[in-house]
């Protein structure tokens, strides 16, 4: 019964993530699409380089959660605990980077309004970061049930909370190779 | 048979508590039914808006609705129409029916079904709150730039993209629910080849809801992103990728808006002429195929756009194609008819002239896929004749057919047939008083959205026609409402199974228990009642109401 109920939580965020993505999908064809008309987006203010050093961090966490992942199946519940909770941390400090990139790039007049290729990207990546601080607190309390022996090894939410977060970090590597490494149409 | 309560008891002391009852309930059939009492009370409201409507079209240079507050009717007429009365209805009957039909005890996610339904709710509230903030007068497709802040600046459209993104998440999460419980929630022997046709189609929707939607919230965020934070993508950008975004979801909506409606008459029809659905697997199957279409064919509402002609042909091809399933399911309804002993009761009648009008409605869209026709007749009264045949003629009819069909197990009571009767007659010829003369209309150039016209030879008349038309159909859907409020407590008993139905939702009491089943009958076939009554005739062999020497069979004969 346990592992039937963890299975529908799975299959329901499944369904849910498969919506989710379509909204992704659109925003970056958009993007895309609109930079035709446009000579100079503004792209050339991005630092793909610096980007890269806490996407590595973004992506990382998604091992972390991996780990993660095992020591609760194995049933060592701090130390998944402790895993949860570093994962959330490079969630943080990844969403942190962005909030500082933004004001960096609005000071050097890249703003939505400023012109289209703005527009999307703020779009977009302010969509995925809400992603990533919606992750957060989810992230928080697996570490606190965990430490606190509220989930065993089958518990329905988790393998779905899981889900959610590799599909974030997932959906990441694409808005990452479309608005800072490629160089448009 | 045991007789139960009725649905909702009358006594005044427990009253408050029934109320809680509701609102807090996490049971399918309470949310099914809470969402078909929400939808309404909205096709109160947005009837009345047409009613008013109709009234400032009624004679030409009239001045009831002048300039923009015709448009502000229009937008909240539309947007009720679509996504807080079609759609509720259609989740409701979902959400009662559903986990029924497949012998499962409730939905997948019990308290998400509840929040779905209260996220759908909240949406119609912040719609009605839009006037507040200066009522949207965009209508409800929204078009770029005319929704952008220049040209609609009151903040009453921001309200209204707010509802809809929360109402259409209420609703993505319901697919979600609705997918899952299909998937993992069937009874065992309940195999996907032996879903009754509703639970088949509606888990089918579950999949069109999952990818329409988004496309509305991504292109209502841009929207918004562009009015709020003044980003420019439809105005400096390109206004025609509203168009293509839009309907990307919009033509989907309209078949999510239908399919359920077409499992309801799939249910029906077999019922009340004793056989079962003529060509199972093909209705089935033209199902995804339709709903795999729908998305491909979206850009038939662009082809005013001037999309160029290799599209337009595509598009124009498509649209043609996805005749043909849907053509193929009227046909599979007449079979199933054909030779059957129909009996015209409530349900039935609501189902025929669901076939009749809804064919009419099929043929005149077909009729738009022929690209320069559709350069001739789009945004005339044509376009609004056609998809008011589809919706109202089309799916509120098979609603209201379901609605007929499926009361007794609400309440464990029949409808008041006369009344009934009275009802289903006012509602088909003020329908098609309203709109078969628009078709003309339309054809003698007489443009949609405008809320007066000149005094040329004939519009007068038939615009008059078409409202007078419009409040016989208001009377006839206010008997209906009485009725539905009259019988609950002065009905005719029903019992189990007052159609002699064959799918599991008539095994249980009317109205079914808490968990729905206390035991369930092994599942052979997909007629499992027919199997119960029949056990030395089984479902295989195509068992008909009458034996091999054209005699109606015994126990067939009590239920006329
Ligand atoms: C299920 C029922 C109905 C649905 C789903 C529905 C849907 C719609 C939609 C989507 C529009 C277009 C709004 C827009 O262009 O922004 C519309 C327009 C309209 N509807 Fe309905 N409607 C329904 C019932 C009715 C009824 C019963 C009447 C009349 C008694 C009516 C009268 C009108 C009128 C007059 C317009 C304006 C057409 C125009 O100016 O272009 N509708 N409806
Ligand atoms: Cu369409």
């Amino acid at each position: 019964m346990q592992s039937d109920r963890a299975s529908r939580t799975h299959l329901g965020m499944l369904a849910f993530l498969a919506s989710d993505a379509v909204i992704f999908l659109l925003m970056l064809v958009s993007n895309i699409y609109l930079r035709r008309s446009e000579a100079h987006g503004g792209q050339s203010l991005l630092e793909p380089g610096r980007m890269l050093v806490f996407s590595v961090l973004l992506w990382g966490s998604s091992g972390v959660l991996l780990l993660a992942e095992r020591q609760r199946g194995r049933g060592d519940r701090v130390g998944a605990g402790t895993l949860y909770l570093v994962t959330a941390l490079l969630g943080a400090v990844f969403a942190l980077a962005q909030g500082l990139e933004w004001r960096s790039l609005a000071a050097q007049g890249g703003t939505i309004s400023s012109s289209l290729f703005f527009s999307t990207f703020y779009t977009t990546t302010g969509l995925h970061g809400l992603h990533v601080l919606l992750g957060l607190p989810v992230l928080l309390a697996l570490a606190l049930l965990s430490w606190t022996g509220q989930i065993g090894r089958r518990a329905p939410g988790v393998a779905a909370a899981v889900l959610y977060w590799h599909f974030v970090d997932a959906v990441w590597l694409v808005l990452y190779l479309v608005f800072y490494v490629w160089r448009g149409p | 048979m045991s007789q139960r309560a009725p649905a909702f008891p009358k006594t005044s002391a427990r009253r408050p508590s029934a109320v809680w009852k509701v609102l807090t309930s996490t049971d399918h059939k309470s949310i099914g039914l809470t969402y078909m009492g929400v939808a309404a009370v909205f096709l109160v409201l947005g009837g009345l808006e047409a009613l008013v409507m109709r009234l400032q079209l009624a004679v030409p240079g009239n001045r009831l609705l002048a300039g923009e507050t015709y448009d502000r009717f229009l937008t909240m007429h539309g947007t009720t129409m679509i996504f807080f009365v079609l759609l509720p209805l259609l989740l409701g009957f979902t959400n009662y029916l559903l986990p029924l039909q497949i012998g499962a005890r409730d939905m997948a996610f019990p308290r998400m079904n509840a929040f779905s339904l209260w996220l759908l709710v909240g949406g119609g509230l912040l719609l009605y709150l839009s006037p507040l903030t200066g009522a949207p007068s965009q209508g409800w497709f929204s078009y770029a730039p005319l929704s952008e802040t220049p040209f609609t600046p009151q903040r009453g459209v921001d309200l209204w993209s707010a509802a809809l993104i929360v109402g259409g998440y209420g609703t993505t999460l319901t697919a979600v629910n609705v997918l899952v419980t299909g998937a993992r929630l069937r009874m065992r022997g309940m195999l996907y080849k032996r879903l009754p046709m509703f639970a088949w189609m509606s888990w089918i929707n579950g999949f069109i809801i999952l990818f329409a939607l988004p496309c509305l919230t991504a292109v209502l965020l841009m929207l918004e992103v562009d009015r709020l934070l003044g980003a420019g993508l439809f105005t400096r950008g390109d206004p025609v990728l509203w168009q293509h975004y839009f309907w990307l979801f919009g033509h989907p909506e309209i078949y999510l808006l239908i399919l359920p409606a077409w499992g309801l008459i799939s249910e029906i029809i077999p019922v009340f002429s004793r056989k079962p659905i003529f060509g199972y697997e093909f209705v089935a199957w033209s199902t995804v195929a339709i709903a795999f279409l729908s998305f491909a064919v979206y850009a038939h509402h662009m082809f005013a756009v001037g999309l160029g002609w290799p599209v337009e042909l595509a598009f124009g091809t498509t649209s043609m194609l996805i005749a043909i399933p849907t053509g193929i399911k009227v046909f599979n309804w007449l079979a199933t008819m054909w030779k059957g002993s129909v009996r015209y009761t409530l349900p039935m009648l609501y189902a025929a002239a669901f076939i009749v009008q809804f064919t009419f409605g099929g043929v005149s869209g077909v009729t738009f896929a022929v690209v320069p026709i559709d350069w001739q007749l789009t945004d005339t009264y044509y376009v609004v004749a056609h998809f008011h045949y589809v919706l109202f003629g089309g799916s509120l009819f098979a609603v209201l057919a379901g609605l007929h069909y499926l009361y007794p197990k609400f309440t464990g009571r029949f409808l008041d047939e006369r009344l009934g009767r009275w009802g289903f007659w006012l509602n088909v010829i003020g329908f098609n008083g309203v709109f078969l003369v628009q078709h003309l209309l339309g054809l003698m150039g007489m443009p949609r959205r405008v809320y007066t016209y000149p005094d040329l030879p004939g519009w007068g008349a038939l615009n008059l026609f078409s409202t007078v038309s419009g409040f016989v159909l208001g009377v006839g859907l206010l008997l209906l409402l009485v009725n539905l409020i009259r019988s609950r407590t002065h009905g005719r008993l029903a019992g189990r199974d007052p159609w002699n139905g064959w799918t599991l939702e008539w095994l249980t009491d009317s109205p079914p228990q808490e968990g729905n089943f206390s035991q369930l009958p092994p599942l052979h076939s997909r007629r499992p009642l027919w199997d119960l009554k029949h056990p030395d005739d089984m479902d295989h062999v195509r068992p008909r109401r009458h034996d091999k020497n054209g005699h109606i069979r015994e126990e067939e004969r009590g239920h006329q």
